[in-house]
């Protein structure tokens, strides 16, 4: 998983029959940088964005400016399928979701730094 | 696997079904030479690691391994998880 700052939407009206209905977000991976002691530093003044952003399906009702955990793979297949449809196979075509709406990053001042 | 520093925790009320009551912790990787590299995962942790822990992070199906070793697994939510607390390296 990683931690990022949804920055956007994407919306499209081709597309694979199990993507349907599914909202999509872009969101921005945050790197150690942008981690200030005791808390995730506000947003755009950050250091430049470094890497590339990740395109995420969304079944939280997160929105630009929201900070967000990302699962990948199979994790995101699971996360997205039991709240489409509880129970079914996890076989929805995406490889990233939104996992969870950040309350709150503590960060330690020294370590890691 | 990758290895990494603890460097934090991570707090959400919403959230899928999957994470409820996981403990969530920020690692941040390091690259060939040793040093932070810049990339954060955020793990899954049983292993009770404290924030300054190095570690060494599972990734994908082998993360699930650590939370319910078997091929069973696959209705966890679980993409990273600590693997390891590392006390020496050569």
């Amino acid at each position: 998983m990683f931690l990022g700052r949804v920055t956007g939407t994407v919306w499209s009206t081709v597309k694979w029959p199990q993507a349907k209905g599914l909202k999509l977000l872009l969101v921005r991976p945050y790197r150690l940088g942008d981690l200030a002691p005791g808390e995730l530093r506000p947003g755009a003044e950050a250091s430049e964005p470094t890497d590339d952003l990740v395109v995420c399906a969304d079944t939280l009702d997160a929105g630009p400016g929201d900070d967000v955990l990302v699962a990948f793979g199979h994790a995101a297949r699971v996360a997205v399928s039991d709240k489409l449809a509880p129970g079914a196979k996890p076989d929805v075509p995406i490889d990233a979701a939104v996992v969870a709406v950040v309350d709150r990053v503590e960060i330690d001042g020294e370590a890691g730094r | 696997m990758i290895r990494g520093t603890v460097v934090g925790q991570v707090w959400a009320t919403r959230k899928a079904r999957g994470l409820d009551g996981r403990t969530l912790l920020v690692v941040a990787a390091r690259d060939a030479d040793g040093n932070p590299s810049g990339r954060l995962v955020v793990a899954i942790d049983v292993l009770d690691a404290r924030t300054g822990d190095e570690v060494t992070v599972a990734l994908g199906s082998g993360a699930r391994n650590v939370l319910r070793p078997g091929p069973e697994n696959r209705d966890l939510l679980c993409d990273a998880a600590v693997a390891a607390i590392v006390e020496g390296e050569g």
